[in-house]
């Protein structure tokens, strides 16, 4: 089998490739346009986390958060197009097992910082102890 | 479609535990989805290398928990307000979202199987990754001269695993790069070369994805600490 | 030259460790020698060692993990009879041998016995009750195993050049820091982890992409037998669980060797992050472990009842939602040290819920059981056997689950009677009913039935014996790990438990026995049919042992039972279907690269190890080239010719349409 007809095969087999666009009359031109548009997105939205650092019209603590809210959606823009996911039944698989992996991804950093920023509060680290004993001294 | 077995499903078998089991409605013949039988040889393959790069994601995930936990403990020593320069961040994200659309560029070009247009956007790529990993090993070195290496504090040993480690994928994938390009230019593209191009496509796509969760967690908000 | 390696490596003053190693590589040479003398290398090298034969790398695995499960068992002995004798007396073992023996025991049993047996149990079964030809990828299923054999070679190695880790099976900071443990034993430890976790992982992709993409035509997500959906979570589990286990020891490494300050006393480092990540893997490894054990029991339960499984869905139900939430309880592992009141709470709770998804799996074991028609053949002797056993190592799990009792328990001798509960109750005698299992569908004849007893009582009798005195001890507050100690009132649990491994080293030679006995009267066990326990998946509709491709015609699928569906409707038609038509079938190639590839990375381990670094250079540039050879081969595939499909499936056919024949009656099967 020519790898032409391997990838028409897949269309319309309800069942798809990771980082394959399933549009049946997928052009050139198309191609291109999905990953200039993506580009120009990621682009806008890196530009703006630089930004954000720089701008003095943010209030100080909400910097994280805004820098957060841009890396989550550049990471949209990369997984739509760039990675070509989709919520059209025939990505499901692909689309869940992302699902596992994100989960799996926020349970260990979340987990990680919720019990280890509880640590740190109730439990001196050795560091931090020696300091503090050495200020009661003076 | 004829089966396999031996003894011939020619009706149900009357079975008083059967309540119950067994479900009748329509399956809609989706290969993959198992109805249809096993699913292609290109889907398996981009499917299974999906799976792994979850699974590399998880590991960046450790990586992350522990710089983001240690992000402060800079045992008294430099932070990353005095060793960062936006500058070098700004160009080495530059290099590697212009070498994610080349890439893409690569896949429409293999896509129209164009061997020219494939090989120059899979070399732009590779330049560009070049640029990336030079202008890192510049700033690590910068970093290390002053005293600030990863035997410094534990925020540093953190901030040279996660950041090196993603550079030694990149370095990993410039060497795929190479491989991918030899075998293009002598085998054309025949079915498993293009199964490989479309998982070097994800995995440099992936390594870009993960590149933006460091710039904002490591460089710009560590900026800010 | 030769980095940290010198003559002085090898413990030439200590007895134990010279003399074991000294037998064990006399027999691995005499073995060596008669298998080129006897001129069977080239079969090994064609049909085993290159082998990509889901089936035979499954053997391959189970081989591998009855080895390790015999040396990690010597450990256990050695422990076992020097806490005996340690009572006011150093007993026979020095602490520092000690140490490296209770270390070598929990990381031989958990990775290099426990995940091997599992793993070649679903290498075997998986693609069999699929009704498929092979995993997705089978060149990368030969290099997981050749990757693990790896690991259990390093550790091995371990005991005769330089040492084994004193850590425990966990190497916790700062006690495995340089600092602490300046020899090469946590090294060791750490490079056959990461070696052998590769291959773990890549196993785990393999199976999850095998799963859900490569299944008979028909055969939907419901329709899976349950060791194949425990087999999918656990690969799930796997393959979100060892990247976390990489990245640790990845850390720890650089400590050990770059002078990174992640785990250290000194410059910031935090040595609960160590805890707090090597349990976000360790958690879900015991899971890892013991779901496919579900699977396994689920299978033999609902077989030698003689009915589909009771609850199907729920069972289903049940497991994705351990795999969910073993994800969710790590923290259970270190609740005493130091999180506070809302974080134990939250994860104790956590704890308990997951026990939940247990318990709904131990009604519906007991519902397929009631109104069956039972027959106690070995495998589901073992079954009814982990059901009341792993139930009592249940509930003394929800126990240590509470953090308040947690804090009385914590690493005494109860909670090592609780894990060797669950693993031993859950996983071992799991691992047991399957071989028993599957070995007719592997070697074309059964294990004698009579050892099997009596290896399965001498396990039962003795592990109670062994681990019930245990949990009494632990009780009384005797730590684990203890080298010798002086306080009278643990004296008689310690010498009970003692005593109990005389019935653990009946079993053992027992199983032996067993082995030899079948293999010499295998055609009076023969299993002519490929379907001797009365079977209900797919795997039995194949010939005992299965040809290369498995299935001459995949299977179509048309209930969660479909071999049973089948049988059923021949026996009412009389009549075998008609022939299919043949065609040839493509199957890969044999490959040694799982063999070159573990080759090199054996020496870069044991290079790495002991600082030989021009040899970790040659071990990096060897696998970029097998890398680049592997990338250029063209032919993946051969193929059998439709005739010779034909040839072997009418062989299948014959002794079963013999078999409709004298059955012609309708045997209510």
């Amino acid at each position: 089998m020519t790898g032409e007809n391997e990838v028409l095969a897949e269309i319309g087999e309800n069942d798809i490739a990771p980082g394959v666009t399933e549009a049946a009359g997928y052009s050139i031109r198309e191609g291109i346009t999905t990953y200039a548009i993506g580009f120009a997105l990621a682009v806008l939205l890196t530009v703006a986390s630089f930004a954000t650092v720089k701008t003095p019209l943010i209030w100080g603590p909400g910097i994280a958060v805004m820098l957060g809210v841009l890396a989550v959606a550049q990471m949209g823009v990369h997984l739509v197009f760039f990675l070509h996911m989709t919520s059209d039944p025939d990505n499901t698989n692909n689309a869940l097992a992302l699902a596992f992996g994100v989960l799996i991804v926020l349970l260990v950093v979340f987990g990680s910082l919720w019990i280890m920023g509880y640590l740190h509060d109730r439990v001196m680290p050795t560091g931090d102890m020696q300091q503090r004993m050495m200020q009661m001294q003076r | 479609m004829s089966t396999v077995d031996a003894f011939m499903p020619s009706g149900r078998g009357r079975d008083p535990y059967r309540l119950g089991h067994g479900h009748r409605e329509a399956h809609h013949l989706a290969r993959g989805h198992g109805e249809g039988g096993p699913a292609r040889k290109r889907v398996v393959v981009a499917y299974g290398f999906w799976i792994f790069l979850l699974s590399d994601i998880v590991m960046f995930s450790a990586f992350f928990a522990a710089h983001a936990v240690l992000q402060t403990a800079t045992a008294g020593g430099p932070t990353g307000r005095d060793l960062f320069d936006p500058m070098s961040v700004a160009l080495e994200t530059a290099c590697l979202l212009v070498s994610s659309f080349t890439c893409g560029m690569s896949a429409v070009a293999t896509g129209a199987r164009s061997q020219l247009w494939t090989q120059f956007f899979l070399a732009v790529t590779g330049v560009l990754g070049v640029a990336f990993l030079a202008l890192e090993a510049h700033d690590f070195a910068g970093m290390i001269a002053i005293g600030a290496g990863p035997q410094r504090s534990a925020f540093l040993s953190s901030f040279f695993a996660l950041v090196g480690c993603h550079g030694l994928h990149v370095t990993a994938g410039l060497l795929w790069l190479g491989t991918m390009m030899a075998q293009v230019f002598v085998k054309g593209f025949r079915p498993n070369i293009l199964r490989r191009l479309l998982c070097f496509n994800l995995f440099w796509h992936v390594l870009d994805i993960i590149w933006i969760a460091i710039f904002t967690m490591v460089y710009l908000i560590g900026e800010g600490r | 030259m030769l980095g940290k390696l010198t003559w002085g490596a090898i413990p030439w003053d200590q007895p134990i460790p010279l003399i074991a190693g000294a037998v064990v590589f006399a027999l691995f040479f005499a073995v060596v020698v008669w298998v080129i003398v006897k001129g069977h290398l080239p079969y090994l090298w064609h049909e085993w060692i290159t082998s990509v034969d889901h089936k035979r790398i499954g053997v391959m695995y189970v081989m591998l993990g009855l080895v390790m499960l015999f040396r990690g068992f010597i450990d256990a002995l050695m422990i076992r009879s020097q806490q005996a004798l340690a009572f006011h007396a150093a007993g026979y073992l020095p602490p520092e041998h000690y140490n490296q023996v209770f270390s070598a025991h929990g990381t031989i049993m958990i990775f290099f016995a426990a995940m091997p047996l599992v793993i070649g149990l679903m290498n075997f079964a998986v693609p069999l009750q699929l009704g498929v030809r092979d995993v997705a990828f089978p060149t990368l299923n030969s290099t997981s195993f050749w990757l693990t054999a790896t690991g259990a070679l390093l550790v091995n190695i371990s005991l005769v050049i330089g040492e084994f880790a004193r850590t425990g099976w966990l190497p916790y900071p700062p006690l495995s820091e340089t600092q602490y443990s300046p020899g090469v034993g946590v090294d060791y430890y750490d490079w056959a982890l990461l070696i052998s976790g590769v291959g773990t992982l890549m196993t785990g992709i393999n199976f999850v992409t095998t799963i859900l993409k490569i299944r008979a035509p028909g055969m939907s997500y419901l329709r899976m037998s349950m060791f194949c959906w425990t087999s999918l979570a656990a690969n799930l589990l796997i393959v979100a669980a060892f990247p976390i286990l990489t990245a640790t020891l990845a850390m720890l490494t650089l400590d050990r060797y770059l002078g990174f300050h992640f785990f250290t006393n000194e410059a910031g480092g935090n040595m609960m992050m160590f805890i707090n990540l090597i349990w976000a893997w360790g958690h879900p490894e015991v899971y890892i472990l013991v779901l496919p054990a579900f699977g396994i029991f689920s299978e033999v339960i609902s077989t030698f009842s003689g009915k589909p499984l009771f609850g199907y869905r729920s069972m289903v139900i049940a497991t994705m939602f351990i795999c969910i939430v073993s994800f969710m309880v790590w923290l259970h592992h270190f609740f005493t040290m130091g999180s506070g009141g809302d974080v134990n709470a939250v994860f104790g709770i956590a704890t308990s819920v997951i026990a939940v998804g247990t318990g709904v799996k131990v009604y519906n074991w007991l519902f397929t059981m009631y109104g069956g028609r039972i027959r106690y053949a070995t495998p589901m002797m073992w079954s009814v056997a982990f059901i009341v056993t792993f139930i009592i190592g249940g509930m003394t799990g929800v126990l240590l689950a509470v953090p308040p009792a947690d804090f009385m328990l914590h690493n005494s001798l109860f909670l090592v009677a609780h894990f060797h509960n669950v693993i031993i109750g859950g996983v071992v005698f799991a691992v047991m009913a399957g071989i028993t299992y599957w070995f007719p569908k592997a070697f074309g004849f059964r294990l004698h039935e009579g050892w099997g007893k009596a290896v399965f009582w001498l396990s039962v009798v003795g592990f109670y014996a062994v681990f019930i005195p245990l949990y009494g001890a632990g009780l009384l507050g005797m730590t684990r790990r203890l080298q010798h100690y002086d306080f009278a009132l643990w004296r008689p649990w310690v010498l009970a438990a003692g005593f109990g491994m005389i019935f653990l080293v009946g079993s053992a030679v027992a199983q032996v026995i067993q082995l030899v006995v079948s293999y010499r009267q295998r055609e009076l066990l023969r299993d002519e049919l490929g379907d001797p326990w009365d079977g209900r998946s797919l795997e039995w509709a194949t010939t005992s042992p299965p040809p290369a491709f498995n299935f001459a015609v995949l299977p179509n699928v048309s209930n969660e039972e479909p071999y049973w569906e089948m049988k059923r409707g021949a026996i009412e038609a009389q009549q075998m279907s008609a022939e299919p038509d043949y065609k040839p079938i493509e199957m890969p190639h044999n490959s040694p690269t799982g063999f070159i590839t573990a080759f090199f990375s054996t020496i870069t381990g044991f290079a790495l190890i002991w600082h030989i670094w021009w040899l970790v250079g040659v071990g990096l540039v060897a696998a970029y080239a097998v890398f680049v050879w592997f990338a250029w081969r063209d032919i993946e595939e051969y193929e059998i010719p439709a005739a010779e499909v034909a040839r072997l499936d009418r062989e299948r056919r014959a002794p079963r349409a013999r078999w409709l024949e004298r059955n012609a009656a309708g045997r209510p099967a």
